[in-house]
């Protein structure tokens, strides 16, 4: 929940657009390629439109010896390229500049931790940040238990019970773990140091304006959330496409693969906002109660079920756009007898009352035609024999939710052709953001950074739900691994994935879309 | 934009839709999220008005009717025009603008002209740049029609009249009410709010002694009421805080029951007329605390706090945009009426009773 201050006389709840409170954001990893490409130009976004709190500062920590003025013109480089908003503000930047400081030191090195500490109170005294703290670690996963308990040694990490007039939070990235057991490991290890509600997990996909429209559009409009069932929903598919391969991350997928990249944290974190029951409240605590429960709901997958409805593929060679493009195989640090899967398909069941028998489609897959990320909600025909075409159905309606790119929502209908012969033909009324807000809405970074400033966690992942759902993948991680693919590669780049996924859904008397 | 073209209001429908065939080939998308009335009277502050219709349309496309009045015009007239305005040349969305100049006895005509040309199911937010409180044929018509109405207060000729009028309109119609000038003092409001935050420091507000506020008195031919963001920022905090108004001078010296107020001027060229330039407060325990803008960074505020026994460190806070329009354009994400306004009207109308404004 926002941080409000109800006995403020000053304060008028809900209208002042910055009553958050003042605070210091610390980026661990700031001279890595996120703060350059995402958390730079999402900090200096939000400072242009005025969503910052007024007194804020920013610290890069990092093992690179730099100076202050080096770090800010790096910094103002990256974000000249990597905005959303280009030029660069001049004017803004100036000022804001002053702001950003740079602060070295190797992540083991008690002595950095100790000058971080005082050079942290220094700007509290500057800024009057009031001891408040965002620490984001944007580092290899393995250096999250040593950061976090170095802060908590000294006392940069507040005991969220008994700190009343000041907060520390930290923001992690995915992967939080590879599996159940080290998920686990790593929750007991940062869980020592940490309150749950001092975690920010990051799934930038939640961030998504689209993603987070979900919610809206199901539970701010009557007219859809009453077809939302069984009665009326035939199946689900959940597509997240992309048409480069692995580009310059061989080692990171070779050890990782495209289940643990994007299937089980992006798409489950899709699968749950679609599938899941109204929430109490919208307090963070309420949305995920609900999200988990979708988890929960998961029918777990059987002997047979690993062996025909999860499928995957990795690419061979190929052409996109046009161009000819290598093979998985091919790519540089990747084995040339790699069995990594760059594509994955399956389906779900979610066993409760409201998707009972409703089979949930996903996909995702690298070198596909096209980059594109959607959810599609496909509804049961019309009954009865009404304009039928020379006894062939009617298409099926159609809701799509495209996260990206293009955000949108697309509805297909039915609808005559105008003369007198009457053919039915199938047409899209389609909503396009882009097309009705004009500008370019704010990055998902911007917003999750700027939930975690007020303190909201419903768009970061609770470590229930992580668990969750490396309880539903571990088992098909640990098959696929006593399991060699014989046929790998199996799909060319370019195509929409291998002959195998197209087999499942057609068994179940389905077609994968075309997004 | 396209080339402003004068139509016939009969063919207003007909020839958007023309213009709109022949943008398609540049693969412009016709948006709108709302309708946007804007009612002027035809003055130098009509292109100041333009100005911010066109801020406004850089962050939200929408359909704006802007009339125009000319109540000098020796002979009366009723002209129409259509364009397609775009935040810029290269985006690929644009909006409808419908410009009506008028008149003479031809100002009746107006609400039929405008009627069938707002868009259904859209809200329709009416911009009133004139002085409410000077009764307007076109006011009530536009009124009806509206889902929330933004005034200017700086067009108000006696403040202690436009508060008068605008809470009777509240209390008679339940319309949502808006003001630019109040929307202007908002980063000063914040600055405050925020900097009493909680215990020690929210203590100090029950013993606040002294308060001085100093406004920029550059004059433009756009404004001339140069008091009025002052005002506010003092009738909001004395409703805040409760300070039980008793009397005040025509040299803007307020006398409270515990507090001493006062307004004084002073002249920054590149600062915007009326803006608030510093905030300064005491206590009666002898805390001080110093607001004032930072003469290269007119956004920053430099903030200092002493007491007594030590003097803190000063820091700086960041006022957000006030370009041109964007007040217009944070009013418009809000919804509902500030109660916090509502109650500073009811302040106003207390403090100006001597019509010092």
């Amino acid at each position: 929940m926002p941080t409000q201050i109800p006995s403020n006389p000053l304060e008028e709840p809900g209208r002042s657009s910055r009553n958050i409170d003042p605070c210091i954001v610390v980026i661990f990893g700031a001279t890595g390629d996120l703060t350059g490409r995402r958390l730079a130009p999402a900090l200096y976004n939000l400072g242009r439109e005025g969503q910052l709190p007024p007194n804020f500062a920013l610290v890069g920590f990092a093992r690179r010896e730099k100076s202050q003025q080096e770090f800010r013109d790096e910094l103002k480089e990256d974000i000249s390229s990597f905005s959303r908003v280009k030029p660069i503000e001049e004017g803004f930047w100036e000022n804001f500049q002053e702001q950003i400081f740079y602060h070295r030191s190797e992540f083991d090195d008690d002595a950095g931790y100790e000058a971080l500490a005082h050079f942290l109170n220094s700007l509290d005294g500057r800024f009057a940040t009031r001891g408040n703290r965002v620490f984001y670690l944007s580092v290899q996963p393995k250096f999250f238990p040593l950061i976090i308990e170095k802060l908590h040694k000294f006392g940069l990490i507040y005991d969220a019970h008994n700190t009343k007039d000041k907060w520390s939070r930290v923001i992690i990235e995915k992967p939080f773990g590879r599996d159940s057991a080290s998920a686990e490991t790593l929750q007991t290890d940062i869980s020592k140091h940490l309150d749950e509600s001092q975690i920010y997990r990051i799934d930038h996909y939640l961030g998504k304006e689209t993603v987070q429209n979900l919610l809206v559009f199901r539970f701010a409009n009557s007219i859809f959330e009453s077809l939302w069932n069984y009665r009326h929903v035939d199946h689900v598919q959940i597509t997240v496409a992309e048409d480069i391969g692995i580009g310059t991350r061989g080692h990171f997928f070779e050890e990782e693969g495209l289940c643990r990249d994007i299937v089980q944290n992006h798409m489950m974190q899709l699968l749950s906002l679609v599938a899941m029951e109204p929430p109490v409240s919208l307090s963070a605590g309420a949305i995920r109660d609900e999200k988990v429960k979708v988890l929960q709901s998961i029918r777990p997958l059987s002997q047979a079920d690993l062996e025909h409805t999860v499928i995957r593929g990795q690419y061979g060679n190929g052409f996109i756009n046009g161009q000819e493009v290598p093979a998985y195989r091919n790519e540089k640090d990747v084995s040339p007898s790699s069995y990594i899967e760059t594509y994955v398909a399956l389906r779900f069941f979610i066993d409760n009352w409201r998707w009972a028998g409703i089979p949930f489609y996903l996909r995702g897959g690298k070198r596909l035609p096209k980059r594109v990320t959607e959810i599609a909600i496909v509804f049961k025909d019309a009954p009865g024999v009404l304009f039928q075409n020379k006894g062939k159905r009617n298409e099926q309606n159609v809701l799509a939710i495209r996260i990206q790119p293009d955000e949108g929502i697309a509805m297909k209908m039915n609808c005559k052709v105008p003369g007198p012969s009457s053919p039915i033909q199938p047409v899209k009324m389609d909503f396009r953001y882009g097309s009705y807000f004009g500008k370019s809405p704010p990055e998902a970074y911007e917003r999750l950074i700027w939930d975690c400033i007020i303190g909201d966690s419903t768009l970061f992942a609770r470590a229930d739900e992580v668990a969750q759902s490396w309880d539903i993948f571990t088992p098909i991680l640990k098959y696929w691994s006593s399991h060699t693919p014989k046929d790998f590669p199996n799909y060319d780049s370019g195509s929409w994935g291998p002959k195998a996924a197209d087999e499942m859904i057609a068994k179940d008397g389905r077609a994968w879309r075309m997004p | 934009m396209t080339i402003q073209q004068i139509v016939d209001p009969s063919n207003i429908e007909p020839e958007l839709i023309r213009i709109w065939e022949a943008l398609a080939k540049e693969n412009k998308i016709r948006a709108s999220l709302f309708n946007l009335i804007v009612f002027t009277r035809f003055s130098p502050r009509t292109d100041y008005f333009r100005n911010i219709v066109q801020k406004v349309v850089e962050k939200f496309p929408c359909r704006t009717l802007f009339i125009s009045h000319d109540p000098d015009s020796p002979q009366p007239y009723l002209k129409t025009a259509i364009s397609v305005v775009s935040p810029s040349e290269e985006a690929s969305i644009a909006c409808d603008q419908i410009d009506i100049g008028v008149a003479g006895p031809d100002l009746q005509r107006v609400p039929f002209v405008i009627l069938p040309h707002l868009i259904p199911d859209l809200p329709i937010y009416l911009l009133w740049a004139e002085d409410p409180s000077i009764p307007h044929p076109l006011f009530p018509p536009l009124a009806k029609l509206a889902t929330r109405i933004i005034f200017d207060s700086e067009s108000a000729d006696s403040l202690l009249a436009f508060a008068q009028t605008l809470l009777e309109l509240k209390e008679k119609t339940g319309i949502d009410v808006a003001d630019l000038n109040w929307a202007r003092t908002e980063g000063w409001r914040d600055l405050i709010s925020s900097t009493f935050y909680a215990g020690q420091r929210l203590a100090l507000l029950k013993q606040i002694s002294h308060l001085n506020i100093v406004y920029n008195a550059r004059e433009t031919e756009f404004f001339c009421h140069l008091k009025i963001q002052a005002m506010y920022l003092l009738a909001w905090a004395s409703s805040r805080l409760d300070w039980k108004f008793e009397k005040a001078t025509p040299s803007l010296q307020f006398k409270f029951k515990s507090v001493a107020a006062r307004i004084q001027s002073d002249t920054w060229e590149k600062l915007g007329p009326g803006t608030v330039i510093s905030v300064n407060l005491q206590t009666t325990d002898g805390h001080q605390f110093d607001a004032g803008r930072i003469p290269d960074a007119y956004h920053h505020v430099k903030i200092q706090f002493s007491s007594m026994e030590q003097c803190d460190l000063p820091y700086r806070f960041v006022l957000g945009q006030t370009a041109t329009g964007q007040s217009l354009v944070n009013e418009i994400c809000k919804k509902g009426t500030s109660v916090h306004y509502l109650d500073m009207l009811k302040e106003l109308k207390t403090l100006d009773r001597d019509r010092l404004c």
